[in-house]
């Protein structure tokens, strides 16, 4: 079994790489050049010039970015647990051979699939004051909620903007632990059935160990689009009130595409791609997944 | 008094229908207000319950939208953009996946950390680059500046090879011995047993062409490449908006996913199906 | 040797002739497509200089307006831009400060230039060169409910220089909020979001209690934007809020038509809505005089302009001069409700000329406008000062939002190296 034929692993490898190298790698490569520049998307009448660490000493100095990065880490911590084990149990639920589980599945997904900008519309109208959730928990509590008005309190926004960003991206999820749990062989669990195993043992022996790739999978993506939250904070918040679900990806796109820093904005993203990098090797390192040609 | 199968279903009916309600109202709130033809009406139940149920129906907001614009063109753009990129992608990034998963050679672990470290550079960030050099390739303003940049990407490759880094050994032997080569082994071993992964990964690469945004709006001028993301935007420009319309638009805009979805959903049925066999 | 000449001759004149047919030039156009009737006054304008003997045709290409500041950029970095475009007032100077516009100081009359309106002028130059024109400009002012003011016996005033006094403006919203029926006396639109309506519409208070973005003479925030003028300016609009004179966070457009709100800051293109709800009750009230009898309102809109990079400047001017006369601006008036920028064409407009219902828009752009800085730093300059009155809505310390402001501003004119006078 010959596993290192050069000429079939070429052929296998190399239009992703070649693609990856014009389309990402150069570019970003170019993006670290910039960081060193003064370069605007609509450059001076001097032109754009070297200007060396002049970016990075100034991103040590904003205060805007650090309070981002404390803000995503903290979105990161709560959200990346909640969402991976609602997205499982979703994808177990649906996965049942019950009538109308596709018809439910279906629905689950969604969310993620309609427009953020028309969601985060919506959702800004539900938190609204006299909008339908603080309607709904006065009704339940019996008049002691006494309305909120969530995205317009410190304390209440960056919560209201996690509930909403986990109810928009679950489905996501879900479908890669369904297409992860349909792969696992139901010979295992007819095994299991003549072993006299209850549900919970065949969900921690089998599937929990079945689903080791998968979860690495789910949680490194999970972080990963956490780190770059942002289309909902633009249209829900922007940032406010007083920045309190201020990050940095809305940093980045106020310094690149409304103040047109180009090179500034290159600086943040030089930082927060190596920051990110290490996390996720981190996790990566923590989950153990397997490396090896089976 | 239920046996235990019937409290079972109860349970879980009862646990889907409730999650179902959670994740379909405020969608429903979106169907309701782009069938609400009075723009004062809609202003009027915004915060409200009454939002569900407008006093007066009538599909105005979806004829405002093919009024305002060419819709099916910006429509036709995107799907075609959208489905290219996407049976591209199946490709390349699975043949790339399977090549990292199934072979052994030198620089292969240096090739999965980089894919990794790919995976976490946002878009955003390379948004200004990527504009110079498609430009000096001559293509801004064109379907190929919306497709090609975008075919291989490093969370799919990473997450097919997930999948193939799976399969048992014998599988590959089996299919050498009755005189495959390892071309054929893709073809028909690998790609045929990860469909409902190639299913997701489909999903997932439509859902993200589908929603891109920024690029479209910096290379493309006219309406003849438009997609729909950016098309969307002439809803934004003016005080106060039109939220039937954009409801309308955005409704329009959710739908085929919704049917791709559905469709594809098929594919699995089917796995399972098949796998209870085996 | 004869033959061989009439040949040529014949020849050369084919080629002329042809030549005369093929000359016929394209420009391209963008503009920023709005609603529906603006639309369709600037292709039916394209549409007719196209069938004009000129030898010019217009390519028009509409850009959604959503993202047009955006595309605009992107395609100036590409190097891609058009013959002529339209754009929004304050990234004009950015443009011109980085040469990618052409300065139109030669093709402009001085006659033409006169009959613009002065707001139109400061808008479109830079550095002592004119780079944009517009066809119309905008208008803000209080919308008041007459029946309201009548209520609590307010003086209506007449024009600009009988507006409230500041004592006056506080008592009249005082008793306004009184009234039972009024939720908030003061409406500031605040559901439009945090976004270029807030420097647009408050920046005007700012400047008419003696402060300002920037001091326009040294362009440096320090002590202008942080000044006492301008915390004095933060504090009376926090107490607003606090006070329950406005709504912090508006639930729709609507207040203002149901009644809920008296009084509302927004510009002309409530017009209709205000005039189709309340009818003659929905009246034009001046921007007041604040400290030291100060007013200010706000001014600028889109304006036309020629990137440097056009093959075909004549061609392009051409064009611009048709859109630009009065006949052609009072078309896109009428359809938009906007002010048209010449003198000559206010003349023929109902709304706008002498005694016309919204004639007061006019005087004020005439007499206390105050353009938004003219500068590159523009868009930090904005985006500092609505992230600072948001937060100040909000309930955030006044002179540290201002001061935090201050900075942000300085220190980004240091980083691109504007020069004074830039």
């Amino acid at each position: 079994m010959n596993r290192s034929n050069k000429t079939v692993i070429g052929t296998f490898l190399t239009p992703a790489v070649v693609l990856l190298m014009a389309f990402m790698i150069l570019p970003f490569v170019m993006a670290f050049v910039l960081s060193f520049t003064n370069s605007r998307l609509i450059p001076g009448p001097r032109g754009t010039q070297y200007i060396g660490l002049t970016n990075y000493q100034k991103l040590v100095e904003d205060n805007m970015f650090w309070r981002g990065l404390k803000h995503n880490f903290y979105f990161v911590i709560i959200v990346v647990p909640i969402q991976t084990s609602l997205a499982l149990l979703l994808a177990i639920l649906v996965n049942q051979k019950l009538k109308f589980s596709k018809f439910f599945r279906t629905f689950y997904f969604i969310p993620t699939v309609t427009a953020m900008v028309a969601v985060a519309v919506v959702w800004s109208f539900l938190y609204h004051p006299n909008g339908l959730i603080n309607s709904f928990l006065t009704f339940i509590t019996g008049g002691v909620w006494g309305g909120v008005d969530f995205l317009n309190t410190t304390r209440w926004a960056f919560p209201a903007i996690m509930a909403m960003s986990i109810w928009q991206g679950v489905g996501f999820q879900m479908l890669i632990f369904l297409a992860g749990l349909q792969d696992i062989p139901s010979s295992y669990y007819e095994a299991a059935d003549i072993d006299g195993a209850n549900s919970w043992e065949k969900f921690k022996y089998i599937t929990l160990p079945q689903l080791k790739n998968t979860t690495t999978f789910v949680v490194i993506s999970t972080t990963i689009l956490a780190f770059r939250l942002f289309t909902q904070i633009l249209v829900m918040t922007n940032g406010g009130p007083q920045g309190s679900t201020y990050t940095v990806m809305l940093h980045i796109y106020k310094m690149a595409y409304q103040r047109l820093n180009i090179g500034y904005g290159s600086a943040l993203t030089v930082v927060f791609f190596i920051i990110i990098l290490i996390i996720s090797l981190l996790q990566r390192y923590l989950l153990g997944e397997q490396r090896e040609v089976a | 008094m239920f046996d235990f199968r019937t409290r079972r279903k109860f349970i879980l009916y009862t646990i889907m229908t409730i999650l179902f309600i959670i994740f379909f109202f405020p969608l429903l709130y979106m169907i309701s207000t782009s069938l609400t033809p009075n723009e004062d009406l809609i202003l009027q139940n915004m915060s409200t319950i009454r939002a569900f149920f407008p006093s007066e129906i009538g599909l105005k907001n979806f004829s405002d939208v093919f009024q305002r614009m060419p819709f099916g063109r910006f429509l036709f753009n995107s799907l075609f953009i959208v489905s290219t990129t996407i049976l591209l992608g199946l490709v390349v990034n699975s043949m790339m996946a399977f090549g990292l998963a199934r072979f052994n050679f030198k620089g292969r672990n240096l090739i999965i950390s980089t894919v990794l470290a790919l995976m976490i550079i946002p878009f955003e960030a390379i948004a200004v680059p990527l504009l110079l050099i498609t430009n000096r390739l001559g293509w801004l303003d064109s379907y190929q500046v919306q497709i090609i940049p975008f075919i291989a990407n490093p969370f799919y490759i990473f997450l097919l090879y997930q999948f193939f880094i799976n399969f048992p050994k014998e599988l590959e032997e089996a299919a050498i011995i009755d005189g495959a080569n390892w071309y054929q082994i893709y073809y028909k071993v690998a790609m045929p047993l990860s469909k409902p992964v190639l299913a997701s990964v489909a999903i997932l690469h439509f859902l993200m062409q589908w929603r891109r945004f920024l690029w479209p709006l910096m290379v493309t001028r006219g309406p003849s490449y438009r997609p729909l993301t950016v098309a969307m935007q002439v809803f934004f420009g003016e005080y106060p908006r039109l939220w039937g319309d954009i409801m309308a638009y955005v409704a329009m805009m959710t739908l085929p996913v919704v049917i791709l979805f559905v469709i594809l959903q098929d594919r699995y049925v089917s796995t399972v199906a098949r796998s209870g066999i085996k | 040797m004869k033959k061989l000449l009439t040949i040529s001759i014949v020849l050369l004149l084919t080629f002329v002739m042809a030549g005369s047919v093929v000359a016929q030039t394209e420009i391209e156009v963008w503009f920023h497509s709005g609603r529906g009737s603006e639309r369709e006054v600037i292709r039916d304008q394209a549409q007719r200089f196209s069938e004009m003997d000129n030898g010019i045709t217009v390519n028009l290409v509409k850009l959604p307006e959503g993202s047009y500041t955006q595309q605009v950029q992107s395609a100036a970095a590409a190097g891609d831009l058009p013959d002529v475009l339209d754009l929004d007032g304050p990234t004009i100077a950015n443009y011109a400060w980085s040469g990618f516009l052409k300065p139109l100081g030669e093709f402009v009359p001085e006659e033409m230039e006169e009959d613009f309106l002065p707001s139109i002028l400061e808008q479109g130059y830079y550095k002592g060169n004119l780079y944009a024109l517009g066809t119309f400009d905008s208008g803000l002012a209080f919308w008041g409910n007459k029946e309201y003011l009548e209520e609590v016996n307010a003086r209506i005033p007449e024009g600009v220089e009988d507006a409230w006094t500041f004592q006056e403006f506080m008592d009249i919203t005082k008793r306004l909020q009184e009234l039972s029926e009024v939720e908030y006396a003061l409406d500031m639109k605040l559901n439009y979001g945090v976004n270029e309506h807030y420097t647009y519409e408050f920046s005007p208070f700012l400047q008419a209690f003696g402060g300002d973005l920037i001091n326009r003479e040294t362009m440096v925030a320090e002590g202008t934007i942080n000044g006492p003028e301008a915390n004095a300016f933060a504090s009376w609009f926090q107490s607003l809020f606090e006070r329950g004179y406005a709504d912090p966070n508006p639930p729709g457009d609507t207040q203002f038509i149901e009644g809920k709100t008296a009084l509302a800051w927004v510009g002309h293109w409530t017009f209709n809505q205000h005039k189709n709800a309340l009818g003659d009750d929905a009246i034009l009230i001046p921007a007041p005089k604040f400290m030291g009898g100060k007013q200010a309102t706000g001014m600028g809109s889109w304006a036309w302009s020629m990137p440097s990079s056009t093959e075909h400047p004549e061609a392009a001017w051409e064009f611009m001069k048709f859109i630009l006369q009065p006949e052609e601006i009072i078309k896109m008036t009428n359809a938009n409700g906007a002010v048209p920028a010449r003198e000559s064409a206010i003349e023929m407009s109902e709304l706008y000329k002498e005694g016309g219902e919204l004639n007061l828009f006019v005087e004020q752009l005439q007499k206390i406008a105050v353009p938004r800085p003219v500068t590159p730093a523009y868009p930090t300059i904005t985006s500092a000062f609505q992230t600072a009155m948001d937060n100040i809505i909000n309930g955030a310390d006044v002179s540290q939002e201002l001061n935090d402001a201050a900075e942000t501003i300085d220190e980004e004119i240091e980083y691109m190296g504007i020069e004074q006078g830039e």
